[in-house]
């Protein structure tokens, strides 16, 4: 088994920024699992905390006791034909609700419980696979261990472990993670409107990819913060990269406007390198030749 | 290659992917048609070659985000097990469980040990003095039983009040409730519901360093010895053990076997050996469950036996014969079965796929 798991901070992108290096190599508390697919890419996983879980198991057990309540109402009915058979039912189904709602529910529809599927959990092998039936059926029935002082022995269990498992995950290897619904990125921002920064006005400093992808990101995403606090957040970056570009040109458009700063060096970095790349490509198909250029 | 062509590139395949994984939602991977399946599996390797690209590169925590998830949904689904069948649970029953039984018979003999050595002994105790039932026995259960076990007894209907002990003076055929064989469907009902919750509930305390089992194993086998030796006290032996002898088999064994399945989980933390303790526990885990899930097969089984024919109105010695039958069965199943044939796919197995 290749899966290796680790916690570890969330790569901070803005590279160019001075860092706070104290958490990099070093493994910190955090809701991300890490796991290597035999594709070798690492995929990372949200757990679910215990406040999440909570609220599953709460949607699961009305649903549970709903189902009692019906069985209740049902039983009485059949009752009148076959009394002593619609009891047996009655006691088999109590039974089946209370050891394998979770287990057929979790073992036969791909880690998810009603009350997971409502809330966006799935159980899933600690490997990264999808859990079957044997694991749910451990985990399943070691809940009843969990269960003791108000599932104080599995409450207690996931605080202790860093996958927040219960007794019940640790046995059977399995690990509650969050599903997210998947949101394909927005389209690049298009700036159209805006200059990129005249050459002569900055040095040879070429930013990072990930500079100008924190760059695109922020502009894309500056709707939500207002006018002033997305200045504010702009213009820290804006500053330190005018440092880093020996920027000459007028000090009022980094001070005063930062994120049309901030757009521009996007601009300047982002799409002449495509016009140039564009420029190769062009040059190859005249000549019929490979010419030096940065291909990737 | 530029963030803005390989997301203009690359996003009609994602979406493509999206549309797979939407359409494998609703039904299994292996039911969609073989051209989509080889189109799923190269889908896969190339967007997690895209998640690998943007994650080198470092183009943005949306764009890492969104193929994340996209490899994970693909993965999950790409890896997951063959669905369980009616094969699997046959192969489970006749091969998998008893040999994972025997590979382990270890634990079920230590538990026979804590189940039947104290049952036999409050057993002989209580039968030789029967004024030490009520050490054991409650005082107001005792005499609700001695009611119960007259001989015109209506009680014996009640099966929300009653443990399965109370059940063994089945003799009256005055039945309130329908046809013999509707009443004894709400048995099967009751001990199917209380048996077997015990016997799960006897293996999963075992993850409580097997404190759980132990305890639940002494409790059952010196309850049912005294009960036993107080029935037999009192001059009713013969009926007692005419009914007990037939289901007995599955049933007693099945409390052993749960319970050493819950000690083999207790054991995997006091003892993880070469391994950590949370992977000694995983590992045999995975062994005691399908063991334990044996054992509730063999409790369903006797529930039956339990409903249906020990409390019929069939000669003792017929009872008799057919229960050493039982026996037979039991110690032959779980000793022999599966012995000759080899090992093979195994569909309710979940070891992962990569074995």
């Amino acid at each position: 088994m290749t899966a290796t798991m680790t916690i570890t901070a969330t790569s901070n992108a803005a590279a160019d920024i001075p860092q706070r290096d104290d958490f990099r190599g070093r493994k910190v508390l955090g809701l991300e699992m890490q796991i290597e697919t035999p594709e070798n890419v690492i995929l990372t996983y949200q757990l679910a905390g215990p406040a999440q879980r909570y609220i599953a198991y709460m949607i699961d057990l009305i649903i549970r006791v709903l189902l009692v309540f019906g069985m209740l109402v049902i039983t009485p009915m059949v009752g009148i034909v076959l009394p002593g058979t619609a009891m047996g039912v009655f006691l088999v189904l109590m039974f089946l609700n209370t050891w394998g709602y979770y287990t057929i529910s979790e073992g036969f529809f791909k880690g998810q419980s009603i009350g997971k599927h409502f809330c966006g959990l799935r159980v899933i092998r600690e490997e990264g696979y999808p859990i079957t039936f044997w694991p749910a059926l451990l985990r399943n029935l070691v809940r009843s261990a969990d269960a003791i002082v108000f599932y104080g022995i599995g409450i207690t269990s996931m605080l202790l472990t860093r996958r927040f498992q219960r007794l019940g995950d640790l046995v059977a290897g399995t690990v509650v993670v969050q599903e997210r619904s998947l949101t394909l990125p927005r389209k690049p921002v298009i700036l159209d409107k805006i200059q990129p920064l005249n050459k002569n006005e900055i040095g040879s400093f070429l930013p990072r990819d990930e500079v100008l992808s924190l760059i695109d990101e922020f502009i894309g995403r500056r709707h939500v913060l207002t006018y002033d606090r997305g200045h504010a957040l702009a213009a820290i970056l804006a500053k330190s990269l005018a440092e880093r570009l020996n920027y000459s040109g007028d000090p009022k458009k980094v001070t005063h406007y930062p994120m049309a700063f901030l757009a521009a060096v996007y601009k300047t970095f982002s799409f002449e390198k495509e016009d140039e790349e564009q420029e190769a490509v062009d040059a190859y198909q005249r000549h019929g030749s490979p010419v030096e250029g940065n291909r990737e | 290659m530029n963030k803005h062509k390989f997301i203009h590139e690359r996003r009609p395949h994602w979406k493509r992917f999206e549309a797979l994984l939407e359409s494998t939602s609703r039904r299994s991977l292996s039911k969609l048609p073989a051209k989509e399946i080889s189109n799923f599996s190269q889908l896969l390797r190339e967007v997690s070659h895209d998640l690998a690209t943007i994650r080198s590169r470092g183009w943005g925590q949306d764009l890492n985000a969104y193929l994340n998830d996209l490899v994970a949904r693909g993965h999950n689904v790409f890896y997951s097990a063959p669905p369980a069948n009616l094969a699997g649970v046959y192969h489970y029953l006749t091969f998998e469980f008893p040999r994972l039984f025997r590979a382990n018979i270890g634990y079920f003999l230590t538990a026979c040990l804590l189940f039947f050595l104290p049952m036999g002994i409050s057993w002989a105790v209580v039968q030789s003095n029967p004024s030490l039932a009520n050490r054991v026995i409650a005082e107001e259960m005792m005499s609700r039983f001695d009611q119960m076990y007259g001989k015109d007894s209506p009680l014996n209907t009640n099966a929300e009040e009653s443990t399965e002990e109370e059940q063994e003076s089945d003799e009256t055929e005055d039945i309130p409730l329908g046809s013999f064989g509707d009443e004894r469907a709400s048995m099967a009902g009751f001990y199917i519901n209380n048996n077997v919750g015990i016997a799960l509930k006897c293996f999963a305390l075992g993850i409580l360093l097997g404190i759980g089992s132990v305890y639940t194993l002494l409790f059952n086998g010196i309850y049912l010895g005294a009960v036993s030796g107080y029935i037999v006290s009192q001059g009713n032996g013969e009926r007692f053990l005419s009914f007990v002898v037939s289901h007995g088999s599955f049933e007693l064994t099945a409390i052993a076997v749960a319970g050493g399945a819950g000690l083999m989980l207790g054991n995997a933390l006091i003892h993880p050996g070469q391994r950590t303790r949370f992977q000694s526990l995983q590992v045999r885990g995975l062994e005691a469950v399908q063991i334990a899930g044996g054992a509730a097969v063999m409790l369903v089984i006797a529930a039956f036996i339990e409903a249906f024919w020990s409390p019929s109105d069939i000669p003792s010695s017929v009872k008799y014969i057919v229960g050493s039958g039982l026996w037979l069965i039991v110690i032959f199943y779980l000793g022999f079965a599966g012995l000759q044939s080899t090992p093979q796919t195994r569909p309710l197995s979940n070891r992962g796929p990569q074995g």
